[in-house]
């Protein structure tokens, strides 16, 4: 199973409810899209489909009869001029009345549209790149919906003497010399949480968030170096918690889908903020514990 | 300048259609005019070629093409010429309607205007061919093509398998003929073959085109020889094998059950025979060939006569020569129509069940022999060969030929030849002139070097996207990639024009029938006949160049008269004809549309005929789901011998 099977298969097992939005991908997120594909300039030369190397791209037998009404030929034509004849006499003959996609008859070579699975695209653009009839291009958007698809709500369970139980993961530049530093200043915060040292917080990756949400961890906490002051490229809008930052919001808003909201935070403290550092656990325990246990429990138990 | 000249047929077409309102109309499309009487005699011929120079566009509206352009041809070198079939599709189909004859006769001359005004020069080209061939033999057939192109003082490699040797030809073609003529006619080739190189190993790679074939072979010791050859003959000739009844009859597990040839072989040696009871088992399963059943006569009527009693089951025989049969049934042989259903072996015999489907009884005879009669098939390293060469297999595992009547030995690989049993089970003197024909191809293009005119496919390799469809859609590998670019071998092309439809881009353009040239004819025709006809329903006919334009030729020969609102538009095969020209045609005004092409599997380019029938399927399906109706286009068969089929298509609905 390669890496992005294993996550869309971690983001399933924490599901507990259906997503209904298509999300917006961030600026800096990279690896999750959506390919949109115009079928009338198409030529169904199956470039994209070579040069694809998750094989998220398919050819289909079908002409897609509607979208080759609906389009309006631009100007300067489409590449492919045969096409555009087609259809400009396909337009011309239409008559009123639905249309529907067609089957192309088995043998005829150089009809076919392109389908794309939502699961598999790893958004590298290469299909984009490879496309010569320019009928593909790269959204910035990632299609929840199908990729999960149905979720069974999880039972509600009880959980006598529930305490949350927190996994930050902190960068062993600053944000752990900041932790350090609450202890030495002997600041209380809550034992709630479990300290993961990661070497930069950029260096997170989803899958090991899903995991810990998976095995029940009733929040995530990420904390970093100081925005503009990362150890790893410092202020470089590409910098590890530059980075980070976005992504940790498009997956705060692709838990939010998934009946997992609030339970996923990032936060920034320097080595000289231990007040900080204590403040933000703090801050985040209160914000678990208003909104209780991790509805994924009942999902493992039931499992159990 | 244009030019067009009509002819009156020695004054009998004029009584059809009104000429002076042809040329007035006409007048406006072409600089002269000029009708002649009897323009396929000397005169005519030699007037036109007084009249015609070489940049002259000239329309000739006379007869059908197939009858006037060779004459024509010969005598003026010009390249731009349309021919205009006025009498075969006007005149003598539509001899009731003098008003509506002429006018049709007026919009297939502007349709001639129109295409003139888009032809091209055709591409010459020409391509040194190596003067040597290969024969991979095995069979006879191989034999007699070396020999006959050592004869012809052409060089050749005979390849044979490895441990070939004069008794293996022997072997293997039992079945061909009787003892002595065999044994005779192998003698005489093998020694015909002196001078010859005559070596063994199988191919293994072959590359390039017809003219140089680049072929690498591995021999018995495993050494690799390469050499160029213009074509490659495949003999391989036969092989025998059991048929599955064999192990039913317990072949292999009782002594008394052989084959038929190794009881002759056997009762052939012996001196003093004792007479025996025998029954000959043929498979009920297998279709039998008449090579294999005048060979099942010729044995069984040679054990019959040793004094045995023979019994042959079989449910259906064949044979070349009905005295073959006669002979074997004066020989005494019993022949029981049905099928074995069990055999007990005793010690006195095997008692031997047969269902009699002819006089539907359960036989019960007890016999000394069984004898099986074995089938015949390709050699077993056919489909390894084929698929080194790239030429196509039938079902049957024989190699498969191009079209049975007029290319019995052409493969589906230019410049590769099939001789004898290895495209079918043959006999002797059919595998004999099969490799006659075989060689004769082979040295028409070896000898000199291929020199071919015409209009060519030709690829833009800006607007290709490298779909490979056309790879995949021509019919005769004329076009490979190389380099990542798609190129065109015209050795190899015949210019249909498949690789056209099948372009998703139209990238590739047929030289003086590109889309553009299409659109202006079907426009200037429904233009020209709305001046003429007004409102009146038109139908177009799509017709390939090959059988559908002469079954609508010889619809006129046969004055099977159709509608006058019908124009014939030739294309090189129906296959070339895409969506896109049907659609242009009902948008330009059709009432409906109607592709021709040759019968199912008759295609002289093998799969336009499939092609065009998909390419209608898909355009009807698209018509329908534009809410228009889906019959007003159609994809039929037109053939010579059925004049009547254009009348049927066109008249019904006229």
């Amino acid at each position: 199973m390669d890496k992005r099977e294993r996550l869309i298969q971690k983001i399933q097992n924490i599901a507990v409810k259906t997503p209904t939005q298509i999300l917006e991908v961030p600026e800096k997120v990279e690896g999750f899209g959506s390919i949109s594909y115009r079928p009338p300039s198409c030529s169904a030369c199956m470039k994209c489909i070579e040069a694809c190397e998750v094989e998220a791209l398919e050819l289909e037998p079908l002409v897609r009869l509607p979208e080759y009404l609906n389009v309006v030929i631009p100007e300067e034509g489409f590449r492919s001029k045969n096409r555009e004849s087609l259809i400009s006499l396909l337009q011309s003959l239409k008559q009123n009345g639905e249309t529907q996609t067609i089957s192309v008859p088995t043998g005829l070579p150089g009809y076919g549209s392109i389908s794309w699975s939502a699961q598999k695209c790893i958004a590298c653009n290469k299909c984009v790149e490879a496309c010569k009839e320019d009928c593909l291009s790269l959204e910035k958007t990632y299609d929840l919906v199908s990729v999960i698809g149905e979720v069974e709500p999880p039972p509600v369970i009880e959980v006598p003497d529930w305490e949350p139980f927190i996994i930050c993961f902190v960068c062993w530049e600053c944000s752990h010399s900041a932790a350090d530093l609450a202890g030495l200043m002997h600041l209380h915060y809550p034992t709630n949480i479990r300290t993961v040292r990661v070497p930069c917080s950029g260096a997170v990756e989803p899958i090991q968030i899903m995991t810990a949400l998976e095995n029940g961890v009733d929040g995530v906490l990420v904390t970093g170096c100081l925005l503009s002051e990362c150890h790893y490229g410092g202020d470089d809008p590409l910098a590890g918690n530059f980075m980070q930052a976005d992504f940790v919001r498009f997956w705060q808003s692709m838990l939010e889908e998934i009946g997992l909201g609030g339970r996923l935070y990032i936060d920034f403290a320097s080595a000289a903020m231990g007040i900080k550092f204590a403040e933000i656990v703090t801050e985040f325990v209160e914000k678990i514990k208003k909104l209780g246990p991790s509805p994924v429990r009942g999902k493992l138990e039931v499992k159990s | 300048m244009k030019k067009l000249f009509l002819c009156t047929c020695n004054n009998t077409l004029n009584r059809i259609l009104d000429f002076p309102k042809i040329e007035k109309e006409m007048a406006k499309s072409f600089d002269a005019i000029e009708t002649l009487d009897s323009l396929c005699l000397e005169d005519g011929l030699s007037t036109l070629r007084q009249r015609i120079s070489d940049d002259d566009q000239v329309a000739i509206g006379a007869c059908s093409s197939q009858i006037i352009e060779i004459p024509v041809k010969q005598r003026i070198s010009n390249d731009f010429i349309s021919f205009v079939p006025l009498r075969e599709h006007v005149a003598w189909v539509h001899p009731a309607d003098i008003k509506s004859a002429t006018n049709k006769a007026i919009v297939l001359l502007a349709d001639a205007a129109a295409q003139l005004n888009h032809m091209e020069p055709p591409t010459e080209f020409k391509e040194n061919m190596v003067e040597r061939v290969l024969v991979i033999g095995g069979g006879i057939a191989g034999l007699k093509a070396a020999s006959d192109l050592n004869n012809l003082k052409v060089g050749l490699t005979l390849l044979e398998p490895p441990g070939q040797n004069d008794d293996k030809y022997y072997e293997r073609s039992l079945f061909m003929s009787d003892n002595e003529t065999l044994v005779q006619e192998i003698k005489a080739l093998c020694k015909s073959l002196l001078g010859v190189e005559r070596v063994q190993g199988s191919v293994q790679e072959v590359d390039g085109q017809m003219g140089s074939y680049e072929v690498t072979w591995i021999d018995p010791e495993g050494n690799l020889t390469t050499q160029d050859y213009g074509t490659i003959i495949v003999a391989t000739g036969n092989q025998q094998f059991l048929p599955s009844i064999a192990k039913k009859c317990r072949y292999g597990k009782s002594k008394r059950v052989l084959t038929v040839e190794s009881l002759v072989a056997a009762s052939g040696k012996r001196d003093v025979h004792e007479s025996s009871t025998i029954l000959v088992v043929t498979d009920p399963d297998i279709e039998m060939s008449s090579v294999e059943g005048s060979h099942l006569l010729r044995s069984t009527a040679f054990l019959a006569r040793l004094g045995n009693t023979v019994f042959v089951s079989y449910s259906d025989i064949r044979t070349e020569d009905e005295n073959l049969y006669r002979n074997a049934r004066n020989a005494g042989v019993i022949f029981v129509r049905g099928k074995v259903t069990q055999i007990k072996e005793k010690d006195h015999g095997l008692i031997c069940r047969i269902e009699n489907t002819l006089e539907s009884i359960v036989r019960e005879v007890t016999v000394d022999t069984i004898a099986v009669s074995q089938i015949v098939g390709p050699v077993s390293d056919t489909a390894r060969l084929a698929l080194t060469l790239g030429v196509e297999c039938d079902e049957n595992g024989f190699i498969k030929i191009r079209y049975n009547k007029m290319k019995p030995v052409q493969t589906s690989r230019r410049g590769i030849f099939v001789a004898g049993g290895a495209k079918t089970p043959m006999s002797l003197s059919h595998a004999l002139i099969s490799a006659q024909n075989a060689v004769l191809e082979a040295f028409k293009i070896v000898r000199s070097p291929l020199k071919r005119f015409g209009w060519i496919p030709v690829i833009d390799d800006e607007s290709c996207d490298v779909c490979k469809a056309c790879i995949t859609a021509c019919p005769n590998d004329a076009l490979r990639l190389i380099d990542e670019k798609v190129v065109h071998i015209p050795v190899h092309c015949e210019f249909c024009g498949i690789c056209v439809s099948s372009c998703p881009t139209r990238a590739i353009e047929f030289q003086s029938h590109n889309k553009e040239s299409w659109f202006d004819r079907l426009e200037t025709i429904a233009k020209t006949h709305r001046q003429l006809e007004r409102n009146k329903p038109f139908t177009l006919v799509y017709a390939c160049s090959e059988c559908a334009n002469a079954s609508i030729d010889q619809a006129g020969f046969a004055g099977k008269s159709y509608p006058t609102g019908t124009y014939v538009i030739q294309f090189p095969c129906a296959g070339m004809v895409s969506p896109i020209e049907i659609l242009k045609g009902l948008v330009v005004g059709a009432e409906r549309v109607i592709v021709a092409h040759c019968p199912p599997g008759g295609c002289h380019h093998q799969k336009g005929d499939h092609l065009s029938e998909l390419v209608v399927h898909l355009t009807k399906d698209m018509l329908r789901e534009i809410g228009q109706d889906p019959d007003r286009v159609r994809a039929t068969y037109m053939i010579a011998a059925m004049p009547e089929k254009m009348q049927k298509e066109v008249g019904l609905h006229g």
